[in-house]
């Protein structure tokens, strides 16, 4: 270990303690992708990185299983069951390293081909100190450090991912109807109604997740929607997904921003590139 | 002013560094100091107490020697256990609609396609940290010949710069500084925090080791299914597989390296990537570049951020 007798911060104390060889013992290494800003913001609440934990799921579909007017439900749960298991096994990750929850995650959606996905999660594992009772569930949230930090600070705590996905399909026009079509002004309703029903299912879905966790609501919601037309395939895919989170015993904590006025103008009143 | 030379530390110029064998550190004489720094790092860095030193690099052209675990995983593969290169991770994908993989060879040889497997490319992983390790290396002799107290901002990257397929060019670099009270240390720290990162470090109680790297990788030939064959849909287990095994490999080397002198690493760079091959293969990579920690104080004052909201639109 280190030394450790305590001494003041500062470049003195810091090259001093470099002079001391370091002695590896049965530390345990801490491992964290967090930049020296998010570790001041998370130690500042109380939680220390513990490791980097990682999770993948992928999943593929038959994207002609979807007819009109009715869900892709292969084709929907090929895509939850890719998140999900990308959540599993970050969550199994943070476990088996009794950690209290993951932070400053970066999630991605791969799209491989065009009935491929893969999701991949990435983040730091932290401990709190002594802040969440609840050790057997920890937590994993889309949530980056700064926002973590801000909804610890004003009384909340997240609980888990929520996802909501929901495909739709809608009638294709046949030939003539997009050729009369094509010289009218007219809504495509299929279409619109699609796109209702499908973020209609996917907020449903959601919602149903953050009900199971106890949460009181959701925030940072992340959509992504995606119209698949072909010759073959006629759909609108609804990925929604957000951080439950719960409201602490002590209830909403003010943070009283201070309002600042900048004295520097907008961009483009002073010089008119910039 | 406030530029260091290499006497003004006492330590002289260096007669015989560890990089000895071709790559003599710049030993100009300095009128001044050079920095990659921005306004911004520069001042930050002063306010901690430190000056820069001078503009210093690393750099190394390899050959990434990766197709021998992609042979002896091919054949290793197939036969369903590994005849691999030590005893990292391989594990075998037969075809979803279960052909046979011999029935499939004697009738109509459809098979093959079908059949998937992934082979950790320890090979790869190993060329790539050896790449990154020499970059390091001679960075950290420069900065010793310098006299310096340690280096803040390294970009550490690759790339293909010179040579043909199959080399890469590694780089380190970033700018030595000095503190002007200290006898130099045995070795300088290193760390790929920007300057204002690294003066919060310090305020937070932690100190910048070193720099420490992570590569893994997995060879994967992709069954049926992980090629996206929609007539077997569902959850796939070959993509995660791969991935959660490269992760854990760069993760825990990293780990390891950062253990041997701090007790943390922060400040992650990392970079999932799929590198295609032969075929419809490819190798997942993981690389994971950080700065090992120590902490020497805990007694940093409370750093607690007001919040502010600003009015202009």
């Amino acid at each position: 270990m280190s030394p450790s007798t305590p001494s003041t911060p500062g470049i003195g104390t810091a090259l001093a303690a470099l002079h001391e060889p370091f002695v590896p013992a049965d530390q345990h290494t801490f491992v964290s992708d967090l930049t020296v800003g998010e570790l001041v913001l998370l130690e500042e609440i109380g939680f220390r990185p513990v490791d980097i934990v990682s999770g993948a799921g992928s999943a593929s579909w038959n994207p002609q299983f979807t007819t009109a007017g009715t869900e892709g439900t292969m084709w929907g749960r090929a895509i939850a069951a890719a998140i999900d298991n990308a959540r599993s096994g970050i969550l199994e990750e943070l476990r088996t390293r009794h950690a209290d929850g993951v932070v400053a995650m970066r999630l991605e959606l791969e799209r491989e081909r065009a009935n491929l996905l893969t999701c991949t999660m990435l983040g730091t594992a932290v401990h709190g100190t002594g802040r969440r009772p609840d050790a057997a569930h920890p937590f994993a949230t889309t949530l980056s450090a700064r926002d973590f930090h801000l909804l610890v600070r004003a009384g909340y705590h997240p609980v888990g991912i929520a996802i909501g996905v929901s495909v739709v399909g809608f009638a294709a026009r046949s030939a003539s109807q997009s050729l009369g079509l094509a010289r009218d002004n007219v809504e495509l309703t299929d279409q619109t109604t699609a796109l209702y029903s499908s973020r209609e299912k996917a907020m449903e879905m959601m919602e149903r997740e953050a009900a199971e966790l106890h949460a009181d609501g959701v925030v940072e919601v992340q959509l992504q929607e995606r119209p698949v037309n072909s010759l073959l395939t006629h759909a609108v895919e609804f990925v929604a997904v957000g951080t439950a989170v719960c409201r602490g015993s002590e209830g909403h904590k003010d943070l009283a921003p201070e309002f600042q006025l900048t004295l520097d103008d907008p961009p483009g009143v002073t010089f008119s590139d910039r | 002013m406030v530029g260091q030379t290499p006497d003004a530390t006492g330590t002289g110029p260096a007669t015989a560094g560890p990089g000895d064998l071709v790559f003599h550190p710049d030993t100009r004489q300095r009128s001044t100091w050079t920095s990659d720094l921005s306004v911004a790092e520069a001042a930050a860095v002063r306010r901690v107490g430190l000056v820069p030193a001078g503009f210093v690099m690393g750099t190394a052209v390899m050959q990434l020697a990766a197709a021998g675990g992609q042979l002896y995983g091919q054949w290793g593969g197939m036969m369903g256990g590994s005849l691999g290169r030590g005893n990292g991770y391989s594990e075998s994908y037969p075809c979803a609609h279960t052909y046979g993989y011999s029935t499939g060879v004697g009738l109509g040889g459809a098979a093959s396609e079908h059949y998937g497997f992934s082979v950790e490319d320890s090979v790869l992983a190993a060329s790539l940290t050896d790449g990154y390790r020499l970059a390091i290396e001679r960075l950290h002799d420069e900065a010793t010949q310098l006299g310096a107290h340690g280096v803040v901002g390294v970009d550490l990257f690759f790339e293909n710069l010179v040579g043909s397929q199959g080399t890469a060019t590694f780089f380190a670099r970033g700018t030595a500084v000095t503190h002007p009270a200290t006898a130099p240390l045995p070795s300088p720290f290193m760390t790929n925090a920007s300057g204002q990162h690294f003066e919060r470090l310090i305020a937070l109680g932690y100190v910048p080791t070193g720099l420490a790297v992570g590569v893994g990788a997995v060879y994967v030939q992709p069954n049926c299914q992980a090629r996206g064959d929609f007539t077997v849909g569902g959850a796939i287990r070959q993509i995660p597989a791969a991935i959660t095994v490269a992760r854990s490999r760069a993760r825990s080397s990293l780990a390891a390296m950062a253990h041997r002198s701090g007790e943390g690493v922060v400040h992650t760079d990392w970079t999932d990537r799929k590198v295609n091959r032969y075929g419809e293969s490819w190798d997942q990579l993981a690389i994971a570049l950080g700065t090992a920690v120590r902490r020497y104080s805990t007694e940093a004052e409370p750093l607690t951020p007001r919040p502010v909201l600003p009015l202009r639109p």
